[in-house]
């Protein structure tokens, strides 16, 4: 029986709770076992007043309790509760935590949206066959969400970029709600909402790429497939078309009734559809693809990958550095020397190992770090540390959490600027002030192997002997500008490593 | 395609009440069938006659509710409830008019030829049996009577419902004041005692039996002693008693329902029975106490409340008169030591009661209960019998720490207060107990056992058409499956999530569930004929069920039989479709079953073109059930499954013995068995499962009588 695991994963989000029960074996992969659902409104509190009502909390405390008599039920070993964007913008977030912990035990972490949509992501991707399939033509992922709709785009077989517009099909039912009027002018208004930040999105993301599928997950696509024949998952954009102008015409009753369609989400397919028939206009997709995946299903595989308890296929890392790499290119870094400065400092990275105690996460927001390190000067050649800093902090990168960009962003302030160790920022605890010192040495290091930008620095090797690191490079040109930068650069690596970084030429060059 | 046709049409439907009675009067054939033995005789007359008195409390009833309430809408054959409740009485009349015939030219004649003399009024006792009684009634029923008599100074004393009383004329004796008044005076005949009182042996050893009220009338004088009884007549009321309870301002609807079953003896009188020579003024004096018209007044010519033959039936002896008790057959997929489990995990299994025993579904949730592997038990009840080994086992399953959540319903009629009970018990257990939804009754019959195996959990199922009762499932005819199919487990998870207020799966497997769905799904299986005959298939449906009056569905049913599709329906009791009108049901034949087992299986069979589907649920086609209740529809998967269950429905359509026929115009007729070989699908079914436990015996036995020994291997689990 060792080799299945159960695990239990707890979506709370926006529109209701939501919880899974996996089992996972190597034999038969992972495998749902129950889902329960119950519609918690908790989007209306934060959406409406900016916090989330005790009433709420209450009721969520008892919902979850009742998840932990399941749990016990299937003697779940493993759990995780996710909160997302109703938790994550609710003023009293911390409180409701909180209180949610002390009651339940349960404790929530909060998503950043690029995780959530991340981990919904790898939920498709675990859908290995059709997925890489579908990934062949241009491809963009649509989420269209009862808060924000997010989309999400391919090049080739790697994500490139992902964007987060606020058409959430709930924002705009009550949007359209406290206008009232025609039913008719409603929906013209609501159509002019959605093809402004479509229209925006689309000058600046979709530009000469080129959309056939859209995988459309979230909410609203769960219904609709309803629309064409009988629960199918691929329909073609023309079954939508006709679905939609069917909808269009019809009251929320009759399609609740049409299309068996519970009351309670009938209110979000209309506007949902709405965002989807112009996104399908915008990109003249040929084909939608509705895997019906539930955040559950991305937050069971990121355990079971972490775990070893199954592989994917799909290289998630690359995604993101992909992501990185385009969001570099959007500011006119310079490539070549961004990939010589990876390479540096990601074998300063491994040939530290054994001193700086950091796992392999760190050495992906190394590397981003790395690819991302002068964008800044996009903006400013004086202050690109600042600006840099900024313009990552707004970014999101696809599969990086809110947290770890905190980290990407000062490392890369700091490559660039004196670190300050009596820093204010409050989003900043322990563990990452001292994961940024680490992550901001080994940079300053990496980028002062190559001041001038040559490459002289092309095949170094790294090896820590006495409390010296030796860095190594077979490069026959003079390294004397390299070195000077060096020296003050290395006192700061030696403060944070007691470790003294040393350049030199390998002998014989 | 022409004009769409009108199918909705007032005269292409029977009212059900109507139809109900004609079942009711089928069952009294039963009774009056002298091919059956003469208790079975009296068990058919005495369930007619409880019947009937479900009947008024619960129909009748409500159509008065309806006169009261002034409502004027019509049923589905055109009717209001006025016109329904004349036709009604007439009917009802008519019907009691049937029973006592029976009982007087027939059943009485014939127990005397069997010597069993029954007493019809005390005038008849002889000397030695009048001292008998009288000696009865002041050892046993003396000190349990309280007569009541009226005055100015004692209002008219409260009459319970269906309870047996005298009514008595009373006049003072000599040396009271006013001579010549009448008083009156009622008593209830105590239901702790036993209706029927049998008198010592004859010389030929023939017995002797008085009713109980009759001992009470003989000694009326004993009971007012300053009194002389002018005249003393039996009779017995009929209140309201539907309950309709407002669920959204009950608090706690287990103290509602408690509630509601003290006020139900408070309801209006809605019928009188009295004995047919009943004094004209005592009549006139419960007349007015009960403020009634003549219509409700029934005259009875014999004992009133013949639902004491049943007791009769349960006396000793008498065996030849009786069928010989059947004993349900062991399942022969379980004729094994492995577990119920293991047998499930070969392949689905199909039960059919009472032919094969109840015991594996009892073994399902026993074995459930100790097995250690075993996580969870989820389990509907409705109604089960009084000391239910079910409940038991569920109990015992919570103690042993599983998770065990019943759905108990409390609103399964007639039996509250017997649910109440049992449901406080399961709780005590740590049973998480689900006292109902809201608004809805729930009657889906499905069990679900989670267990923790080697590679992982897997789910157990069973899921049937009757009640989890072992004492029903003796005398109704039900089937049911059980299975670990993945696809059903978690179907039926998602169907309890449901019952625990989760929201509905994002979608269905295989089940289909009332009231949200299965309608629907008829319609669109119906639908499915109708255009297998379009393409040029042959349009096929075979339905049996206890009673078919919902108007969506039978109107599929007269499109479809208008396009071609054949329609056999077995339908045991109400059925408000007719056969043979032109060009709308000529194609539907409609047959009931009425025999000793009472017929309570849902077998649903659709011909698909060829490739045939057949599902089975607790549903009947009824508003009821599909818009009111929670109900399951499971298809039969595999194929040795399907062929016993369209055997089923095979058997009955050719059975024509116990089968009625309804006719073009409304009747029900046996048919001409005249030169055909006699089926009786009960007794046909009987066969089979001995024939099918012998079978498995002897293979068992010839396995053990060879000359080799076979060790026995560890079981599976």
């Amino acid at each position: 029986m060792a080799s299945v695991t159960t695990f239990a994963a707890i979506d709370v989000g926006s529109y209701e709770l939501e919880l899974t029960i996996y089992e996972i074996s190597p034999k038969k992969g992972i495998v749902q076992l129950e889902r329960l659902r119950k519609v918690i409104g908790l989007g209306r509190d934060t959406y409406g007043q900016g916090m989330i009502s005790y009433d709420r909390v209450d009721e969520m405390c008892r919902l979850l309790h009742r998840f932990q008599g399941v749990m016990a039920e299937y003697q779940v070993e493993n759990y995780r509760a996710y909160g997302t964007s109703a938790i994550r913008e609710a003023e009293n977030r911390e409180v409701v935590l909180d209180q949610i912990k002390v009651r339940t035990g349960i404790e929530i972490d909060v998503l950043s949206n690029s995780e959530q949509r991340f981990l919904c992501y790898k939920a498709i991707a675990a859908k290995e066959n059709e997925f890489n399939n579908i990934i062949q033509k241009g491809t963009a992922i649509v989420e269209v969400g009862s808060g924000s709709t997010q989309i999400s785009l391919f090049d080739k077989d790697a994500l490139v970029t992902t964007q987060n517009l606020k058409l959430g099909a709930l924002r705009i039912h009550e949007i359209l709600a406290r206008i009232g009027g025609m039913a008719e002018d409603r929906k013209k208004l609501a159509q002019e909402l959605i093809d402004n930040d479509i229209a925006t999105f689309k000058k600046l993301f979709l530009k000469e790429r080129n959309v056939k599928n859209i995988i459309a997950t979230g909410v609203c696509a769960m219904y609709l497939g309803r629309g064409a024949h009988a629960d199918k998952q691929r329909i073609s954009a023309q079954e939508f078309m006709e679905f939609y102008e069917d909808l269009r015409n019809m009251g929320e009753e009759q399609i609740a009734d049409k299309y068996d369609i519970p009351g309670e989400f009938v209110s979000l397919v209309v506007p949902g559809a709405m965002v989807y028939k112009r996104l399908i206009d915008a990109t003249e997709a040929e084909m939608v693809w509705l895997p019906g995946v539930r955040l559950g299903d991305g937050i069971v595989a990121e355990f079971a990958e972490q775990k070893k308890l199954i592989h994917f296929a799909h290289d998630f890392s690359k995604d993101i550095l992909v992501a990185a790499r385009n969001i570099a290119k959007r500011y006119m870094s310079d490539k070549d020397h961004a990939a010589i400065l990876e390479k540096n400092v990601l074998n300063i990275f491994d040939g530290m190992k054994k001193y700086h105690g950091l796992g392999k996460r760190e050495r992906l927001l190394l590397q981003i770090s790395a690819i991302l390190h002068d964008c800044g000067k996009y903006i400013s050649m004086k202050t690109p540390g600042e600006c840099a800093y900024n313009i990552i902090l707004s970014t999101e990168i696809i599969g990086v959490s809110h947290r770890e960009r905190v980290i990407i962003a000062n490392v890369v302030k700091y490559n660039a600027m004196e670190f300050d160790y009596r820093t204010q920022d409050v989003d900043l605890n322990k563990a990452m002030r001292i994961t940024i010192a680490k992550l901001t040495a080994i940079l300053k290091i990496g980028n002062a192997m190559d001041r001038s930008q040559k490459q002289k620095f092309k095949d170094v090797r790294v090896s820590v002997k006495d409390l010296q690191m030796f860095i190594t490079t077979s490069s026959s040109e003079s390294i004397l500008l390299e070195e000077t930068m060096f020296t003050h650069r290395a006192d700061f690596f030696e403060e944070v490593y007691g470790i003294r970084p040393v350049l030199k030429k390998k002998k014989g060059a | 395609m022409g004009v769409e046709k009108d199918f909705q049409k007032f005269e292409y439907f029977q009212n059900r009440e109507l139809s109900w009675l004609q079942f009711n009067h089928r069952v009294l054939s039963e009774a009056r069938d002298k091919n059956n033995l003469l208790f079975e005789r009296l068990k058919f007359l005495a369930i007619t006659a409880s019947n009937l008195d479900e009947f008024v409390m619960v129909r009748v009833a409500s159509l008065k509710d309806m006169v009261h309430a002034d409502y004027t809408g019509r049923d589905i054959a055109g009717m209001t409830a006025e016109e329904q409740l004349e036709k009604i009485g007439h009917g009802m009349h008519g019907l009691v008019d049937v029973q006592y015939s029976t009982w007087n030219r027939s059943l009485l004649p014939l127990l005397k030829k069997e010597k069993i003399e029954f007493i019809s009024c005390h005038e008849q006792l002889d000397d030695s049996q009048g001292a008998f009684v009288d000696e009865y009634f002041e050892a046993s029923i003396y000190p349990v009577v309280t007569p009541m008599a009226v005055d100015p100074s004692r209002p008219f004393p409260l009459i319970r419902n269906k309870t047996l009383n005298i009514a008595a004329l009373l006049k003072k004796k000599k040396g009271a004041e006013k001579k010549g008044e009448l008083e009156f005076a009622t008593v209830q005949v105590p239901a702790v005692l036993p209706r029927i009182v049998e008198l010592p042996k004859g010389k030929d050893g023939e017995r002797f039996v008085i009713l109980l009220e009759e001992i009470i009338e003989r000694n009326m004088s004993r009971l007012f002693l300053n009194y002389e009884i002018v005249c003393a007549h039996p009779y017995r009321i009929m209140r309201n008693a539907d309950l309709s309870i407002d669920e959204e301002e009950a608090e706690d609807l287990l103290k509602e329902i408690e509630r509601q079953l003290k006020r139900r003896q408070w309801g209006e009188v809605i019928r009188l029975e009295v004995e047919e020579s009943i004094d004209k003024r005592l009549l006139k004096i419960l007349k007015k106490e009960f403020a009634i018209k003549d219509d409700v007044i029934f005259f009875i010519n014999g004992p009133l409340d013949l639902t004491f033959l049943m007791k009769i039936y349960g006396t000793e002896g008498f065996d030849h008169l009786k069928q010989k008790p059947w004993k349900p057959q062991i399942v022969p997929e379980f004729a094994n030591e492995e577990g119920v489990f293991a047998n499930i995990r070969k392949g689905d299994i199909f039960l059919h009661h009472p032919y094969e025993s109840f015991d594996p579904v009892v073994d399902f949730v026993k074995q459930a209960a100790s097995d250690p592997q075993v996580l969870a038990i989820k389990q509907t009840l409705y109604r089960v019998s009084g000391h239910s080994p079910i409940v038991a086992a569920l109990a015992r399953a919570a103690e042993n720490g599983k998770q065990v959540t019943v759905l108990v319903e409390l609103k399964a009629r007639f039996d509250e207060e017997n649910n109440i009970l049992w449901a406080k018990r399961l709780e005590q257990a740590g049973c998480h107990v689900i006292y109902g939804l809201l608004g809805l009754k729930t009657h889906c019959k499905i069990c679900l056992v989670v267990r923790k195996e080697e590679d992982g959990i897997r789910r157990y199922v069973h899921m049937a058409t009757g009640n989890y009762n072992d004492s029903t499932a003796k005398l109704y005819t039900d089937t049911g499956i059980m299975t670990c199919d993945r696809a059903i487990g978690e179907d039926a998870s998602a169907v309890f999530n449901m019952l625990s207020g989760y929201s509905e799966p994002l979608s269905w497997n295989k089940l289909s569930m009332a009231p949200l769905w299965l309608k629907n799904r008829f319609v669109s299986l119906i639908r499915r004929e109708v255009k297998c005959v379009s393409q040029g298939y042959e349009g096929r449906i075979i339905a049996k069920m206890n009673s078919l009056c919902d108007p969506v569905i039978m109107e599929e049913l007269y499109k479809a039989s208008a396009a071609g599709v054949k329609i056999d329906l077995i339908v045991r009791g109400i059925c408000c479709l007719k056969t043979g009108l032109p060009g709308v049901s000529e194609n539907i034949t409609v047959r009931s079953i009425v025999g000793a087992f009472l017929e309570h299986s849902r077998i649903f069979y659709f011909g698909n073109g060829g490739n045939y589907e057949i599902y089975m649920g607790s549903a009947d086609w009824m508003p009821r059930n599909l818009d009111r209740r929670v109900e399951l529809l499971f298809p039969v998967e595999v194929k040795e499954n399907k062929e016993q269950a369209l055997h089923i429905l095979e058997t009955e359509l050719a059975d024509n013995v116990r089968s009625h026929i309804l006719q073009t115009d409304g009747a029900y007729e046996k048919p001409d068995k005249r030169g055909k070989v006699l089926v009786d699908s009960q007794a046909v079914f009987a066969q089979e499962a001995i024939q099918a436990a012998r079978d498995i015996k002897e293979k068992k036995g010839q396995l053990v009588s060879g000359r080799t020994f076979i060790p026995r291997e560890r079981p599976e689990e």
